[in-house]
């Protein structure tokens, strides 16, 4: 009974030891909050710190916050304040270069995200059209917040949106053209 | 060394190799080292959609007084009550004109229809091998987004093509627009010409299904005159056919809905990130 009783407790000593060395697992929720300034600067140096201490898993939300927040006091500098805090991330390890090109790029840049690939458009994009463009789609929305809302750059956000509109009305005739040469 | 500096001592070279030197810098004086040209308009193209303008435009003069004359007639009939008063001689004579006109509307378009239609399916083919080559099997999904928004300087106006569907112009209006805007462009319209490409292709699909609607409502048609049916009203599978050859011929049906434009551009550099694809 002793015997079975010293196992558990090392068992259970095994366990907490394991959730402390991989950090953000043992990083409580509500010590990953952010700080709830409305300055964008602090609520980045907030991030930074929470993602310091292993609320890495947090990412997602903490970018949606620092958006809208850029949103509260939008500015063309916003573009760079991003730029710059998921350039950080990647340096840390935090994102992969990849990663932190397609969280820029989802929300700051005309060119779409979801449309890309390395095989030829009959192949890759036209099997899987209406997908790509619901994923076009959502990401116009996040461009709104991005380039919009965040960062003033009414243009290249309406630039965005007619690319949209020009894609779908491209691969459109482009897939039938595809389609009608396999048959 | 540039190949065009290697050409500019050309006079150290042997003639053949001078020769070879002059044949490849002329591609790239003339702005073809800018990236691979889209080849979506060869003169082969460009004459059948002047064709199709052509034969559209014989059509539409064919058709206007008759599609004018059975609008009226239409009208005529509802002003008149003539909904269901089969009774009616007044009501039964307008319906009688009624049938007469749809059917005169077919014969024309049927004598028409042998040459538009072969001018448009010619114009769909071959813009149809030139959409899969240049822009289904040479490009990639991000290589097609580049070269639709082309290469254009911040700030600068952007050409914008009319989406199809939209112009309310005749048919034979908008190839003559079409031929134009391709005859006149230059390279650095390519995105723009991607565009048009497959607006015209569309616009030739949804014409070829209305040439084979049409066919069948005339071979329909005749074979109830055969049997000494008369039309009595406009059925909706014939006013399906008179709208649609309105729509795709005098572009009546068409509402103009203008895509948000870009504000004035400020003029400011814009920020580049080192993260920007």
């Amino acid at each position: 009974m002793r015997k079975t009783a010293r196992s558990a407790a090392a068992i259970a000593a095994l366990l907490t030891a394991l959730f402390a060395a991989s950090g953000c697992a043992t990083t409580p929720a509500s010590q990953c909050e952010l700080s709830g300034t409305r300055d964008l600067g602090a609520s980045i140096a907030s991030a930074k710190s929470r993602l310091g201490e292993g609320c890495v898993a947090h990412f997602d939300r903490y970018m949606d916050q620092l958006i809208d927040v850029a949103a509260g006091d939008p500015t063309a500098d916003n573009k760079q304040a991003f730029s710059d805090f998921l350039l950080w991330t990647s340096d840390q390890g935090l994102l992969s270069r990849r990663q932190a090109q397609e969280t820029w790029n989802r929300y700051f840049n005309i060119k779409f995200v979801s449309l890309r690939g390395d095989y030829n458009n009959c192949a890759q994009t036209c099997p899987v059209k209406a997908r790509v463009m619901a994923d076009m789609e959502s990401e116009l929305a996040d461009k709104e917040r991005g380039l919009l809302q965040a960062a003033l750059d009414q243009e290249s956000y309406y630039r965005a949106d007619r690319l949209l509109k020009e894609t779908e009305l491209v691969l459109e005739a482009t897939c039938r053209a595809c389609a009608a040469g396999g048959r | 060394m540039k190949l065009t500096d290697r050409c500019r001592s050309g006079r150290d070279l042997a003639p053949a190799l001078a020769i070879a030197c002059i044949i490849a810098t002329v591609p790239l004086l003339t702005g073809a080292a800018r990236g691979p040209s889209l080849q979506l308009f060869p003169t082969t193209v460009l004459e059948d959609i002047k064709e199709t303008g052509q034969v559209a435009e014989e059509m539409e003069s064919g058709l206007q007084d008759i599609i004018a004359r059975l609008d009226r007639q239409q009208q005529l009939h509802v002003q008149s009550k003539c909904e269901g008063a089969t009774d009616d001689p007044g009501c039964a004579q307008i319906s009688r004109q009624l049938g007469t006109t749809y059917m005169e509307m077919l014969e024309t378009m049927s004598q028409r229809l042998p040459d538009m239609e072969r001018a448009v399916n010619s114009t769909r083919d071959s813009l149809e091998t030139r959409l899969r080559a240049e822009l289904g099997l040479k490009m990639t999904p991000w290589t097609l987004q580049e070269t639709l928004l082309g290469q254009q300087p911040e700030g600068s106006p952007s050409v914008e093509p009319k989406l199809r569907g939209r112009s309310g112009l005749r048919l034979s209006q908008r190839f003559r627009q079409y031929y134009q805007l391709v005859a006149q462009s230059g390279r650095n319209t390519e995105h723009s010409l991607a565009v048009v490409a497959s607006d015209i292709y569309l616009d030739m699909e949804e014409a070829s299904v209305l040439i084979a609607q049409t066919r069948e409502e005339i071979g329909r048609a005749t074979l109830l005159e055969e049997l000494n049916q008369s039309f009595g009203v406009i059925t909706p599978e014939m006013q399906a056919v008179v709208d649609g050859v309105k729509s795709i011929l005098f572009g009546e049906a068409g509402q103009v809905v203008e895509l948000a434009g870009p504000p004035p551009g400020s003029g400011e550099v814009a920020y580049q990130s080192p993260l920007e694809w």
